[in-house]
């Protein structure tokens, strides 16, 4: 089945197989934390594979706001690495890695969860590993045992390291395509939606040439509902005009009682304090480390 | 604007580099406002001022020069030296000039311009020591001023 286009990884459920593509870590971990924080707020199993440990893992999840501690003490969430799942050594061989799968959808049952939700980091096969020609293999394996299933599969690809074939071949083997909805992305600047927690983020640098991205990327933070954070940590310049616009949107979602949270560099929450944002009930000014 | 910066006000003309001095001597346009921030950052760091006042004085320097893109002449020209204790940065433009009004409010410093077209002059107004505007037929200048040694 062909991969639909534009999905939003909130929206997805039982039996969809997605590819997400991203093209930078902070995507990664955002759509991923997204992802995890739906799939334990259903009462479902989750499990991430990746190379990071348990510990980073539940490290990153919790910087966005998805304690996972608590649910991989109960066997609800497990992070863990690709060794003795996908791979074995250097080896990958599609049958045991679709008969791992399996076994989880099988203990996922047993022990009573309502479905399970698994994301898989993709970057292994970047790696140099035997058998990797059977991805396509892999991904076709993973549809057919999500027919019928109450699982979702998110596989997660860097679409910056993976060569284009390798991304076409694999991409119709999933039923959606996932990204994160992106408002503006150039060598100086993107502005995309951030999913954990929902806000946009904003990084490079911004000045009002972008004004018409900016505008449309605060309008949709403002539709979005609930707190909202604008993160700017990794926003390195903006200008009078889009600090004011920035600053004008805030005030608007703290005017419908909600919380908006400003996460910038000690510099740029400067420019935002002299507009007198400082101390606004609602209004939130974090300022995030150095760069 | 402190004390100091009254006793010695930019005058309406601008300041003038003293001959040879500046340090940074710079053309844009729309398209090369990123390198003009990133060339008067690295200057304004070589000149001593620390990360604020460095990101303060690019701030400045990119509204002022913005003006010139968005209400001017589309291009201009930045020069920043350092004089008697002070960093100043300067844009001129051969384009139309600002309205009066808006220049006059810049001059004299006050507040409450329009945001779409003052809000980068209020900036300016707010973060620098001192800022002078000058028009003339051959367009305008912009100078702000900077303490080399901030309290």
């Amino acid at each position: 089945m062909a991969a639909d286009a534009g999905v939003q990884v909130t929206e997805l459920g039982a039996e969809d197989h997605a590819c997400l593509t991203f093209g930078e870590p902070e995507d990664l971990f955002d759509l991923t934390a997204a992802f995890v924080r739906d799939g334990l707020a259903a009462g479902l199993k989750v499990v991430w594979l990746s190379d990071a440990s348990p510990g980073q893992a539940a490290g990153e999840l919790g910087r966005r706001g998805v304690a996972v501690e608590s649910a991989m003490a109960r066997g609800q969430m497990t992070a863990a690495g690709w060794e003795g799942r996908l791979l074995s050594g250097p080896v990958f061989r599609a049958d045991a890695a679709v008969g791992w799968l399996a076994g989880e959808l099988e203990s996922c049952r047993e022990q009573g969860f309502p479905g399970l939700r698994v994301a898989l980091d993709m970057s292994w096969a970047l790696r140099p590993v035997a058998g990797v020609e059977e991805l396509p293999e892999f991904e076709d394996g993973i549809a057919a045992a999500l027919d019928g299933s109450t699982a979702a599969v998110l596989c997660q690809y860097d679409r910056e390291r993976f060569d284009p074939v390798t991304l076409a071949s694999v991409a119709g083997f999933h039923t959606r395509a996932v990204a994160a909805a992106t408002y503006h992305a150039d060598a100086l600047l993107r502005i995309c939606r951030q999913y954990a927690p929902p806000g946009i983020r904003i990084a490079g640098e911004l000045d009002f040439q972008a004004g018409e991205s900016l505008g449309m990327a605060l309008a949709e933070a403002v539709r979005l509902g609930g707190d909202i954070m604008i993160n700017m940590s990794a926003l390195a310049f903006v200008d009078a005009r889009c600090t004011l616009m920035i600053a004008d949107a805030a005030r608007a979602i703290a005017s419908l009682s909600r919380l908006v949270t400003l996460r910038c560099l000690p510099e740029v929450a400067a420019g935002f304090a002299r507009l007198g944002l400082d101390g606004i009930p609602g209004i939130r000014l974090a300022a995030s480390g150095d760069r | 604007m402190t004390a100091e910066g009254r006793r010695q006000q930019i005058g309406p003309g601008g300041g003038v580099p003293p001959v040879g001095s500046a340090p940074l001597d710079q053309v844009f346009d729309g398209g090369s406002l990123y390198a003009l921030r990133a060339a008067v950052a690295a200057h304004a760091a070589a000149a001593g001022l620390g990360r604020l006042q460095v990101y303060d004085v690019t701030a400045v320097a990119h509204e002022l020069a913005a003006n010139a893109v968005v209400h001017g002449a589309g291009h201009g020209r930045l020069r920043l030296w350092a004089d008697g204790g002070f960093l100043y940065c300067q844009v001129s433009d051969d384009g139309p000039a600002v309205p009066a009004d808006e220049a006059g409010e810049a001059a004299d410093g006050a507040a409450a311009w329009p945001a779409e077209h003052g809000h980068g002059l209020w900036l300016a107004s707010e973060v620098a020591d001192d800022v002078g505007i000058g028009i003339g037929p051959a367009g305008t200048t912009a100078t702000a001023r900077f303490p080399l040694n901030p309290e």
